[in-house]
């Protein structure tokens, strides 16, 4: 998608071929995702190692969180480097080695077989991740102005591809010795390789970038990203040293209290942003992103809580550790996901069909290629169902567990719904 | 919002054209966001340059809004060839934005 102009000013943008497979895959693994919820209800009151939550867990890490995000980072690369993409090939090749190696992965978890089935998903996820790695890398390289929001991007990548490469060497070491303890030791460092170093950074150096822009807001602050940036990498690996170096628990209140920090600079920084706004309507999607900022704030406090009751007890408690990842994967990231969605896609696909339209006649507003009232009636499902879910872990109640994961599987559907209404869109005229 | 033109009685009406041309996103149109920093108008090879920018370089929506300025100027001056000349210098900024943009967004 190449723009041509007298003088010859790159403005490549992204193809929408490379970029709409991702969007699919993603909201047909939340879909998955939610049907595995609401027929593993009863494994949310046991331990959290359990395979059906395992494999839930991957699939809403993987299919759903990370496809929709490579999906939307390989569109916002120009806009966040400042360059173009460096390969279209790189990111198709990224795009297949994924769509093959979650669902076996997942199968895998999911019966758990940690043979040959979840040794190749998992080759194939760290091939994917090395590949994008390596695409957003060289797209870096290539471009001319370096800005904060790469650096957040590229490192968030280099912790993907850590936590994916680890989390490779723990489906091995269940079979074969290679760490010293047995995987489940190694999995609050996987874990948290992936949801601080991956998503938390990702989200951040992104949102940092596009919050303002959707709100034409005339607020910067460059060495605040900074301070966050060295605040979470900080706090990442000190918490690898502590776990690594099995220092005592208080110790892990450091690393906890720097995240809340980088966390509360964050909000801090999109609140200033929100005040200095010249656009003062905001759409639905965007409210639904501002308010996944705050909703990062509940995992960070209840980890807070987890640790001070390991300090005190020197037992994990179960329910909350489980609450914990509930609420990273179905509260915070997808939260911010169910908004941005309907935030790129319907532009995306509306710059397919209608850029050779514009003034030449009134055409629909990429907004309206999808239905609204299905986008409310999802919202509200969702905040419902969310809700509905924690409250049945925290109480241990089936009834309140099997009402959350309704409501949740309502939700994954009007999604899907939304986003084929996008993709099957005819191009028409007002 | 400050257009530099060579001709006002064209540019009126060249302007009044790009009114119909919107930025997808935000929903206002391309003068009064700012987009548009010079008409230029070549009457003795009746040639039309345009000189814009983007709110941002890579903008996503860039190509849709370069080739509808194009369309719109092209379809009012019919006689013209329409030429689009791209430019970050100066970047775009808030403070391009007309009043009517200003309180558009306001709303």
């Amino acid at each position: 998608m190449s723009k041509e102009n007298e003088n010859n000013v790159q403005t490549k943008t992204t193809s929408h071929r490379v970029v709409i497979p991702f969007y699919l895959y993603a909201a047909f693994s939340l879909l998955i995702a939610t049907i595995l919820l609401f027929t593993s209800t009863d494994a949310f009151l046991e331990h959290y190692f359990h395979p059906h939550i395992l494999a839930i867990t991957h699939l809403m890490a993987l299919g759903w969180g990370t496809m929709v995000i490579l999906g939307a980072s390989h569109q916002l690369i120009p806009v966040l480097i400042d360059g173009k993409l460096y390969s279209t090939k790189l990111a198709y090749t990224s795009f297949i080695l994924s769509a093959i190696g979650i669902p076996l992965l997942v199968y895998g978890f999911y019966t758990f077989n940690m043979g040959p089935i979840s040794k190749w998903g998992g080759r194939f996820v760290v091939l994917s991740v090395l590949t994008y790695l390596i695409n957003l890398g060289m797209s870096i390289s290539k471009s001319k102005n370096d800005n904060i929001h790469s650096v957040f991007i590229f490192t968030a990548a280099a912790w993907l591809f850590i936590t994916t490469f680890f989390g490779l060497t723990l489906v091995y070491n269940f079979t074969t010795t290679v760490l010293p303890e047995n995987s489940v030791h190694y999995l609050p460092l996987h874990a948290h390789t992936g949801i601080i170093g991956w998503f938390l950074m990702l989200v951040i150096g992104v949102s940092s970038r596009l919050i303002p822009m959707f709100q034409i807001s005339k607020y910067t602050n460059v060495k605040l990203l900074w301070i966050i940036y060295s605040l979470l990498n900080i706090s990442l690996l000190l918490y690898t040293y502590i776990f690594h170096f099995s220092l005592a628990t208080p110790n892990t209140l450091i690393p906890g209290i720097l995240l809340f920090a980088a966390i509360l600079l964050f909000i801090y920084y999109c609140y200033n942003s929100f005040k200095q706004r010249i656009r003062k309507q905001l759409d639905e999607q965007m409210k639904i992103s501002l308010l996944s900022v705050v909703m990062i704030l509940l995992p960070v406090i209840l980890l807070l809580v987890i640790i001070f009751i390991l300090v005190k007890t020197l037992q994990v408690q179960t329910n909350l550790a489980t609450t914990y990842g509930f609420l990273i994967f179905f509260g915070w990231l997808t939260a911010i996901i169910l908004g941005m969605t309907f935030k790129t896609l319907p532009f995306i696909v509306w710059n397919k069909l209608y850029h050779q339209r514009v003034g030449t006649g009134a055409v629909l507003n990429p907004k309206e290629l999808f239905n609204n009232k299905i986008f409310t009636i999802m919202s509200l499902a969702y905040i419902a169902g969310f809700a509905l879910f924690v409250s049945g872990i925290l109480l241990a109640i089936s009834a309140l567990l099997l009402a959350g994961a309704s409501l949740l599987l309502i939700t994954a559907v009007l999604y899907n719904w939304n986003v084929i209404l996008i993709l099957t869109h005819k191009p028409e005229t007002k | 919002m400050n257009v530099i033109t060579n001709s006002n009685i064209q540019s009126t009406l060249g302007l009044a054209a790009l009114e119909s041309v919107l930025d997808p996103e935000i929903g206002l149109n391309v003068v009064d966001l700012g987009l548009i920093y010079q008409l230029n108008f070549n009457s003795k090879d009746l040639v039309l340059t345009c000189t814009m920018t983007l709110t941002t370089q890579f903008c996503p929506m860039g190509e849709s809004i370069t080739d509808g300025v194009k369309q719109a100027l092209q379809k009012t001056f019919r006689d013209h060839a329409v030429n689009i000349v791209l430019t970050f210098e100066p970047a775009w900024d808030h403070e391009r934005i007309s009043e009517a943009g200003k309180s558009f967004l306001n709303q």
